[in-house]
């Protein structure tokens, strides 16, 4: 059994206030949380029932025109002339007058671009040091997790983590959030992503959105495009059909008559469209993750998956998903919208909170370092049995 | 505070930043000082606070180098001044 209130809330309230700051990637975010101090929380396992009320949660995203990525220096930029104006606004949405009431700030430690994470623990650390409120570091894809976990009540998920910058499945054992499978080198939303660049296809609102549009365009669903299917063992890897893909899209924009698998040798009529590769790449890539997930579960025994990370928005991914867990005995998948598939405090501020009230804040501002690598078994997880 | 070093790299810059309060200028340093510079045998920077004054020593092997680092550093300067301004 774990004990939640070991630590109790500040100034003999009944409740947790923490602050969430996300700024790993492109997306800065500002979220507040509430939790109740309850009884039932002294002596159980329910870090997934910590009746989470949400005060804030506000994001403002560093969008690109179409065609380009973000470099870490730009999006560190955007961050520090957003972050400071978004912290007030939602001080002000959470009704909180004296900041020196919250129990603690959360950070985003890592992993994700060194510069964007950097911009924001120094604002993170002034905050604490002006109001003597204590910090917490997080890794960014235990937030993921976490708040996908008080969202959907899934007890015990395999938990599926499908961003533009990871790619991994994920299983709770001993403590630890095990990774059972990952990809071996491009992340998933990165695929999508990079492949929308090509298209000249804007990347908002999450990873591969516009592609999935697209792709709901597609007319000829029996018809897959062969792609390369790269699972390998528990992992996945996706620069190969990214090159692939792209060498395809490119030879239908040139018109490129020769290559046998987009127009008619004899005709020249084109077979394939834009949206037909797009559905192509997604059902391709989509049944890679399906794949290892199943056998995921199989490793534990469970029954439930929980999709999280800005790919988790895919209608079509949660779709695929959810006829694997059909056909095993009776299995569920949960997903979340885009309020908390796509980063943003609130996660941040959820899982820091758990670690706070386990005991675990930070006692010297030397271990606030961020580190663009922090892998998600790193993390001692005190709050689970 | 870092080490005494025997050597001193020979392009250096002293900036001092003026706070309104001591106590504003201490948690300059505080929250400047936990970073690592990512190559130490090129570039050093020392934090202190004088009074009301953030004091900043840099040292560097060459003037490029000591640019990028003096503006990353000021980038935080920036963020922490914002962040003061704001919220006390």
């Amino acid at each position: 059994m774990v004990n939640l209130n070991k630590v109790l809330p500040r100034n003999g309230r009944d409740y947790y206030l923490a602050l969430g700051l996300e700024g790993s990637a492109n997306k800065l975010g500002v979220g507040i949380i509430k939790h109740p101090l309850l009884p039932k929380h002294a002596d159980s396992d329910l870090s997934h029932h910590c009746e989470l009320e949400i005060l804030a949660n506000i994001r403002d995203t560093y969008v690109t025109p179409p065609g380009e990525g973000f470099l870490p220096r730009d999006t560190a930029r955007h961050h520090r002339n957003w972050a400071v104006r978004l912290v007030r606004k939602a001080l002000q949405e959470a009704g909180i007058d004296h900041p020196s009431e919250l129990d603690t700030i959360c950070f985003t430690k890592g992993p994700g671009m060194g510069a964007p994470l950097h911009s924001v623990v120094v604002m993170a650390r002034t905050l604490s040091l002006l109001w003597d409120v204590p910090l917490v570091g997080v890794n960014h894809c235990v937030g993921h997790i976490e708040m996908g976990r008080e969202i959907t009540k899934a007890e015990n998920p395999v938990v599926l983590y499908v961003s533009g910058g990871n790619t991994q499945v994920i299983a709770y054992s001993e403590n630890r959030y095990r990774i059972f499978g990952e990809t071996l080198d491009i992340a998933i939303g990165n695929c999508l992503d990079r492949f929308a660049r090509t298209l000249k296809i804007p990347n908002e609102p999450s990873p591969g959105y516009n592609i999935e549009q697209l792709a709901l365009k597609c007319t000829n669903k029996d018809y897959l495009v062969e792609l390369p299917y790269t699972v390998k063992g528990m992992d996945l890897s996706m620069s190969g059909i990214l090159g692939y893909v792209d060498s395809l899209s490119k030879d239908l924009f040139n018109h490129n008559t020769k290559n046998k698998l987009l127009f008619d040798p004899k005709t020249g009529e084109q077979l394939v469209t834009v949206s037909d590769l797009c559905y192509s790449l997604q059902e391709n890539l989509f049944a890679m993750l399906v794949e290892i997930t199943e056998r995921a579960m199989a490793h534990v025994n469970s029954n439930q998956v929980l999709i999280v990370g800005g790919v988790g928005c895919n209608v079509r991914l949660q779709e695929m998903m959810a006829s694997m867990c059909r056909d095993r005995s009776n299995g569920q998948v949960h997903a979340t919208d885009e309020r908390f598939c796509i980063d943003n405090g609130v996660m941040i501020a959820q899982a820091g909170l758990l670690q706070y009230r386990m005991g675990n804040a930070v006692q010297d501002l030397a271990d606030t370092v961020v580190t663009q690598k922090f892998r998600t078994d790193e993390v001692y997880v005190a709050w689970r049995e | 505070m870092k080490s005494v070093r025997d050597t001193q790299l020979p392009h250096i810059l002293h900036l001092e930043v003026p706070f309104e309060t001591a106590s504003q200028a201490q948690t300059a340093v505080k929250v400047l000082n936990p970073d690592p510079i990512l190559k130490p045998q090129d570039f050093h920077v020392r934090y202190s606070a004088n009074g009301p004054k953030l004091c900043l020593d840099f040292e560097s092997v060459d003037d490029r180098v000591l640019r990028v680092g003096v503006s990353s550093v000021i980038e935080s300067v920036k963020t922490i001044l914002e962040t003061i301004d704001e919220f006390t």
